[in-house]
């Protein structure tokens, strides 16, 4: 009868299917879904993948892949079967992540303020004010609203049980939600009679909400502040995106060379003289804001930012000295943070998480090597990471050797098996392939939560790894109203 | 207008229009090969040698290659990639330039130049050499399509004037070279200017000058076919209906500098302004027997000097960002920019920004 599906194995003994339940039939809510995929034959499904391809390639959607000595453009995979979540999963994931948001914010304030949690011991202060993005030089400094972290992206997994849990937590710039905007636009285009059928929740609104939160945290009391997007440039693997949300917002897209500091005020370079800025969405890391304060040899920065900042003349988002939150190991001591600030239980929850700089913890890891993923603390895309079942013995052993020269910038936890998610492979054929979701939380006066995100997808078969830079593609993500 | 933005949008359009000169000056090569096969030989250096004496430099090409043959030109001319002014290369700038403003312009002229890029990566030196007529067509197809393109859906504001700005230059200097080195070619005698030998293989030369800036027909329009240099030099250097015409181009460039600064007739408001004005007077009021007593050469190459001034004006007055302390001292330092220059110098450091 199916003949896409025909010889999908969910394999549902071992994970979590989010299509096809336990039993082998697919979940209410992909009911439609499978219905629309049955009436296809390859072929069909090839063609439309052909166009997607081509629509993204002509638009220049494309990351860079490093390593290489210049940047290769890449299109990100996008696989075409959409990825479903009930209104009543979503409500729970919403009230879970801004709940989280909120602590964590509470977090960063306190650590740059009174620092009682560090005083109540609840986080041990050595692990806080050793972190590498600890900024003492933002002690006491209060940004606008009292608001560090205005744009976030939690990374989520479902367990075999099919419970959602809070993976990562990155609280610095986080990439991807031009994808969640681009992978919907691209679903429209290939199905739009599947996606007439579901009452899906538009995530469009997006940039409107992103330049309202900017406009927000504006220092100045102007009815229109002046926001720009701060760029590192066309090399950088998220260019397309910093320039995207530019252009959806409307507003000026800059580099390091475009803006200059005058009497700690910020204005940007133009063809009729300088102009004042108030609101920098910046996706440039810290440590190259500012040559002045941070690192001097920075070309992408702006040389006197970092005082302009201070001087309350110009906002950041996100603020600076958010890494500290973000900090894998940081990212244990969560849960108790949420119930240290906000008095409840978290609404989700963490995965097990050990940290090599806890003796005990670290006894445990070095034992367990082959059944860890073990993380550096500070890193980010995947990269600086062990798979333990799928490392050699040697790769094991190096890593080993790492960990114990400097323990504290490792965690490790149990090798999660990530739900799975049917997907159409280049042969043809529908695999089961791991999935993740990054929601995007936005937060000015209060937070809030485009119904989407990205649901990144590990397309080789098999991989646990879903990050861009290490062949993973997406899924467009649809929070249906039942 | 973001100073930056300014700037690449300017040089942008700049070497799109030099891959499409480019482009025309090779085509026409080929076309001349056919007509003259038979009269003399076709692949003499003579004929490929002014080709890189017009659109690159003489040396670097020697440093690569033996001979000035016609494979070995088109490969430096099309393909090269250590040639900065080679088809691949300068549309590889182009598109380096609108990557990096690509909130600033119509998605569609992203798209068209984006094709032509990977059209390009896909091409063979063999293709070429099999069907150099289509390759070359294809290219001037592209720039006219991307013109059109632009002109459709791009607002008419400061950035379109920049985008002008930088084809016309680009247009006029371009023009001002293969006259240049053309007439050098089929003048060689110094003061014989009007003792023409008329034989044919040089009126098939000049037929070829005209038909590279797709000037034949308008030319034989206004002076039937009285294929003489002086009137081919009134023709490209002095027309000011011919939209590849010196004067022309420096005409529609004032024009867009104008719109900018609200400079008017008798009344600049900077010193680019000046310069491009005082370039339009000069041509405005002068004749072919004035350009013979200057010298050919020397007023061509007067005109190639000027343009290069109005760029080093354009560059500290609209993209040296505005900081007085530091823009440089001697303005040809200042021409180190080419839109995305400094670029490369953040490469990498932007690909050490991790993505979370």
């Amino acid at each position: 009868m199916t003949r896409l599906f025909e010889h999908y194995d969910a394999g549902a003994d071992r994970f979590f299917d989010e299509v096809m339940s336990k039993e082998g039939v697919p979940r209410a809510h992909y009911d439609k879904m499978m219905r629309r995929f049955t009436q296809l034959s390859v072929d069909d499904v090839r063609a439309r993948k052909h166009l997607i391809n081509l629509f993204f390639r002509n638009q220049g959607i494309t990351f860079t892949v490093y390593g290489v000595e210049e940047g290769i453009e890449r299109i990100f995979p996008f696989d075409l079967i959409p990825r479903i979540i009930p209104s009543q999963e979503w409500e729970k994931i919403e009230r879970g992540l801004i709940q989280r948001i909120t602590a964590l914010n509470e977090f960063l304030s306190d650590i740059y303020h009174a620092q009682k949690i560090l005083k109540d011991k609840v986080v041990p202060a050595e692990l806080v004010l050793g972190s590498a993005h600890f900024r003492r030089e933002f002690v006491g400094v209060r940004p606008p609203l009292g608001v560090y972290i205005h744009v976030t992206g939690s990374d989520l997994i479902r367990n075999t049980d099919g419970r959602y849990l809070v993976l990562e937590d990155n609280l610095r710039t986080p990439s991807g939600v031009s994808y969640m905007l681009q992978n919907r636009q691209a679903m429209k285009r290939a199905f739009p009679v599947l996606f007439d059928r579901y009452k899906v929740r538009p995530v469009d609104g997006y940039p409107q909400q992103l330049l309202r939160t900017l406009q927000e945290i504006s220092p100045t009391q102007k009815s229109d502040p002046k926001v720009v997007v701060l760029t590192p440039g066309i090399y950088n693997s998220a260019y397309f995106e910093h320039s995207f949300l530019a252009q959806q917002m409307g507003v000026q897209l800059t580099e390091g060379r475009d803006l200059v500091v005058n009497n700690n005020k910020v204005y940007t370079r133009t063809t009729r003289g300088l102009q004042r800025v108030d609101v920098i969405y910046r996706r440039v890391d810290d440590d190259f804001l500012d040559p002045l304060v941070f690192r001097p040899d920075s070309k992408l920065g702006v040389a006197g930012l970092i005082n302009a900042y201070r001087k309350g003349n110009v906002a950041l988002a996100n603020a600076i000295g958010t890494g500290v939150a973000d900090d894998k190991v940081i990212y244990s001591f969560v849960p108790e943070i949420i119930k240290y600030y906000l008095g409840e239980e978290p609404i989700l929850d963490n995965v097990e998480t050990w940290l090599a700089s806890n003796p005990k913890h670290l006894k445990y890891i070095l034992e367990n090597l082959d059944k860890l993923v073990v993380k550096s603390a500070n890193e980010s895309g995947g990269y600086g990471m062990l798979v333990g079942p799928h490392a050699s013995q040697e790769e094991r052993e190096t890593f080993a050797e790492l960990i114990v020269a400097n323990p504290r910038n490792y965690i490790a936890q149990p090798t999660i098996s990530l739900s799975r998610h049917p997907s159409f492979m280049g042969d043809g054929e529908i695999a089961p392939c791991h999935i993740d979701l990054r929601p995007y939380v936005l937060y000015g006066k209060s937070p809030s939560i485009a119904p989407g995100g990205l649901t990144r997808v590990a397309l080789k078969r098999g991989s646990l790894v879903v990050n861009s830079s290490q062949g993973g593609g997406s899924k467009d993500t649809w929070v249906i109203d039942n | 207008m973001l100073s930056r933005v300014a700037e690449s949008l300017f040089w942008m359009s700049r070497y799109f229009e030099r891959a499409e000169n480019t482009a025309r000056f090779l085509d026409v090569n080929f076309n001349l090969m056919l007509d003259l096969n038979g009269i003399t030989s076709v692949d003499h250096p003579n004929y490929w040698s002014p080709l890189i004496m017009v659109m690159s430099d003489p040396g670097d090409f020697r440093a690569q290659y033996e001979e000035y043959t016609a494979q070995n030109v088109t490969d430096y001319l099309v393909f090269n990639r250590q040639n900065s002014s080679s088809i691949i290369s300068s549309i590889g700038m182009a598109r380096e330039n609108a990557r990096s403003i690509i909130e600033s312009i119509s998605s569609e002229m992203w798209e068209q130049l984006n094709n032509l890029y990977h059209y390009l990566q896909s091409v063979t030196p063999q293709q070429v050499h099999n069907d150099p007529y289509s390759f070359y067509k294809e290219i001037k197809n592209a720039s006219h399509l991307f013109q059109g393109i632009t002109d459709n859906t791009f607002s008419r504001n400061e950035g379109w004037d920049f985008v002008q700005i930088g084809k016309y230059l680009e247009r006029a200097d371009n023009s001002a070279r293969l006259i240049d080195v053309k007439y050098q070619m089929l003048m060689p005698k110094r003061g014989q200017h009007l003792d023409l030998v008329k034989n044919s293989v040089d009126i098939i030369q000049w037929m070829a000058v005209l038909k590279s800036c797709s000037a034949l027909e308008a030319f034989r329009k206004v002076y039937l076919s009285k294929i003489d240099p002086d009137n081919i030099l009134r023709f490209l250097i002095l027309d000011r209906a011919f939209p590849r015409s010196i004067t022309f181009s420096i005409c529609a460039a004032q024009e867009a500098l104008w719109k900018i600064s609200g400079s008017t007739t008798h009344r600049y408001v900077n010193n680019v302004d000046r310069l491009i004005g005082k370039m339009d007077a000069e041509l405005s009021y002068t004749t072919v027997d004035d350009i013979h007593i200057r010298g050919v050469h020397d007023f061509l190459e007067e005109i190639q000097n000027g343009v290069i001034k109005i760029g080093e004006q354009l560059h500290l007055l609209y993209f040296a960002y505005h900081t007085p302390k530091i823009e440089p001292v001697d303005a040809s330092e200042g021409l180190a920019f080419t839109g995305v220059a400094g670029g490369r110098a953040n490469w990498s450091q932007s690909q050490q920004q991790q993505q979370q």
